[in-house]
Formats: structure tokens, C-alpha cells, sequence
């Protein structure tokens, strides 16, 4: 489509108040695309950071032996298995969309399925 | 009339796909399932059919007559509900294949447990009558227990931040652990082997020795262990 060409009298809608110059116009069309721009919405931290140092403060004193650190290797699992989880919970309730916002993922895959038909045929 | 036909033709694609980029002009479907969505996966544990009906809890017992109504899918050819199917053995066969030729990496992994089986016995039978209780000598526990102490705890993640690659030390899930230390076993194997051994003897020394903690695929280990604890400040690069 070349650039829309709009009536005269859109430009005039805002009456009531001065009547200044027009905006700028539009150089693509006003029509709604069918995806959104994929931005994080929020950055995570580092997870398990505190675990991990345990255990490498423990492999540095026992040149890496996994036999001697066993407990802080086990605790660091935990973590890691806790955390897992959390993030799976986390992901399913961004999808279902219960956390605010929809994520950009979740808005791709419904307007793939319902798009915008900009076509008349 | 060229353009209309050919938005006429997108379009068209457009509302049959269910799925994005699953239809495309000129392309069709290869990887699907026979199998529709009612289908289940087969049970190939025996115990689970030799148990009587009144050990049953209650949803294992409308489970069982689920069974008896819904469709079943074909068991896979790599899977057996026998006795000696190790999946962990399975999947070493696999990546120890080359050119589908599993019947030569299922003979060399045979021959290796053979192997180590040989030496254990040949050691339980020199040693002494205290040592001989601390001999393991079934090969499929040497096995699992080499490849336990040649899985990396923490792994080394790439990422890119200010325009630099930074190696971030992060944790790594089951699969990914199991598969690399398959990996640095076999690689290990195939490159530092004198072309006249066999694979089955270079391989069962170094599964003996990963047993044992020591050798060159622990030292990888290690190396792995030892980059992480080298690039722990880059630790708060991560995300998740």
C-alpha cells in the first residue's frame, strides 16, 4: 500500500481547541501488525550464587575432591532443583497470563492464531 | 493479475496452517507421527502386570482399564522389557555409533563390560582375604559409578555482554551432565589410543580408572571445575 492519503476533515477532528499545524503524518500505514517486538520485560538475577561460592570455597581448601564436599555439592542440587521449579511455575503463569502483563511470546502465539487480515480476499 | 493470484495464494496458506511456518509453498510435512492424540506409550515394565489385582491401588486400577479400551503405540526397537536393558548402557551405545552401525558399538560395549568383569575377577583372585570384600566385580555398577564421577557438577555458560564472550559458570541438568561425561569418555577412548589396541581394552582401563577417580577423563573434570571456580566473579552475568 503507498502512503493512506486521509481526509481532509481528519485533520480537523480536535476541534474545540487552536487549531495549530497538522503532525506528522504517518509514513506507513495505521494498521496493527501481527506480532510485538520481542524485549525483555524484566531481567532475572543469577540464581544458586550463594551455593556456588560455599562450594568452591570448599573445593579450593580440598583441590577439587568431590568426596569432601559432598554436603555443599548436595545443598547446591537442592538449590538448583528448588529454583527449577520456580522458574517452571513462573513461565506456566506468564503464558496463562496471571502475572500482570502478557509476555511478548504469549501475545505472538494468540496473534498468530487470530491475526489482523488486512486483505479483502 | 500476478499479484493478486500470489496474495490470494498466502493468504490461503495463511488460514490452513494451524501451526506457523508449517505450511509454506513449495514444502510439506515429513516428521509426524502415525499415532493420533488418544494413542498411549507401552508399558515394558513386567513387574507392573505380575502384580495381583488386590495390590493394586485405585488408580492403577483405572489406569489398567484404560488400557484395555485405548489404542496402544508400537514399542520402539531400541527399548526390551528384558532383564538386561540398561536405557543409561542404551544411550552409550548410541553415542558410540557411527554410521547406524550399532551392532558393531553394541559388540565393543559387550567386550568392554567382558573386559572389565576379567580384570575385576583376576584381581579378587590375587588379593588377599580383607581386600577381596571391597572388590566390586559386576561391570554394570563399575559402569554406572565411573560415569557418576566423570559428571561435572557445574558447567560453563557462554555470554556475550559488552560486545565480549564471557565464560559464566552455571549449573547444568541431568541430561546435559550424563551426556558429557559419555562424551569425554568416548573422546578420550578415540583420541588417545594407540591404533593397535582395541576399543573394548582402551575403554575398560579408563572406566576402571574413572571408578577409581583418577585418570585423564576426572581430570577433565576437574579442568572443567577449575575454569568455573577461575570465572566465579562473572557469576551475576547470568539470568535465570
Amino acid at each position: 500500500l503507498a502512503a493512506p492519503v486521509y481526509p481532509a476533515w481528519l485533520g480537523r477532528l480536535a476541534a474545540g481547541r487552536q487549531r495549530r499545524a497538522p503532525a506528522v503524518r504517518p509514513a506507513r500505514p495505521l494498521v496493527l501488525a501481527n506480532q510485538v517486538a520481542n524485549r525483555r520485560l524484566r531481567l532475572g538475577e543469577a540464581t544458586c550464587t550463594t551455593e556456588m561460592s560455599l562450594l568452591m570455597a570448599c573445593w579450593k581448601q580440598n583441590e577439587f575432591s568431590d568426596a569432601a564436599c559432598a554436603k555443599e555439592i548436595q545443598t547446591f542440587y537442592d538449590c538448583v532443583a528448588k529454583t527449577d521449579v520456580e522458574h517452571k511455575e513462573r513461565l506456566k503463569q506468564e503464558s496463562l497470563g496471571h502475572m500482570g502483563n502478557l509476555s511478548p511470546k504469549t501475545v505472538n502465539k494468540l496473534l498468530r492464531r487470530f491475526p489482523n487480515i488486512t486483505d479483502d480476499f | 493479475m500476478v499479484a493478486p493470484m500470489a496474495g490470494r495464494l498466502v493468504a490461503l496458506g495463511r488460514r490452513l496452517a494451524a501451526p506457523a511456518r508449517a505450511w509454506l509453498p513449495g514444502l510439506t510435512q515429513v516428521r509426524w507421527s502415525r499415532y493420533g492424540p488418544s494413542y498411549l506409550e507401552p508399558e515394558l515394565n513386567k513387574e507392573v502386570y505380575r502384580k495381583p489385582l488386590e495390590e493394586l491401588s485405585e488408580e492403577e486400577k483405572t489406569q489398567q482399564e484404560l488400557k484395555a479400551l485405548q489404542p496402544i503405540k508400537a514399542a520402539a526397537s531400541n527399548v526390551t522389557s528384558s532383564v538386561f536393558s540398561d536405557p543409561t548402557i542404551s544411550k552409550f551405545t548410541n553415542m558410540m555409533m557411527k554410521g547406524g552401525n550399532k551392532v558393531l558399538a553394541r559388540s565393543i560395549v559387550t567386550q568392554t563390560l567382558e573386559a572389565i568383569k576379567r580384570k575385576q575377577i583376576e584381581k579378587y583372585h590375587q588379593a588377599s582375604e580383607e581386600e577381596r570384600e571391597s572388590i566390586e566385580c559386576n561391570p554394570y555398577i563399575i559402569f554406572h559409578q565411573a560415569l557418576k564421577n566423570c559428571q561435572p557438577i557445574i558447567g560453563l555458560c557462554n555470554i556475550q555482554k559488552g560486545g565480549k564472550t564471557y565464560q559464566v559458570p552455571s549449573p547444568l541438568t541431568d541430561n546435559r551432565k550424563r551426556f558429557l561425561a559419555m562424551k569425554w569418555l568416548i573422546t578420550e577412548c578415540r583420541e588417545h589410543k594407540h591404533h593397535r589396541t582395541f576399543m573394548h581394552e582402551k575403554l575398560s582401563q579408563e572406566l576402571l580408572q574413572a571408578f577409581n577417580n583418577e585418570g585423564p577423563v576426572i581430570k577433565r573434570k576437574h579442568d572443567m571445575h577449575k575454569m568455573a571456580e577461575a570465572n566465579r566473579a562473572y557469576a551475576h552475568y547470568r539470568w535465570w
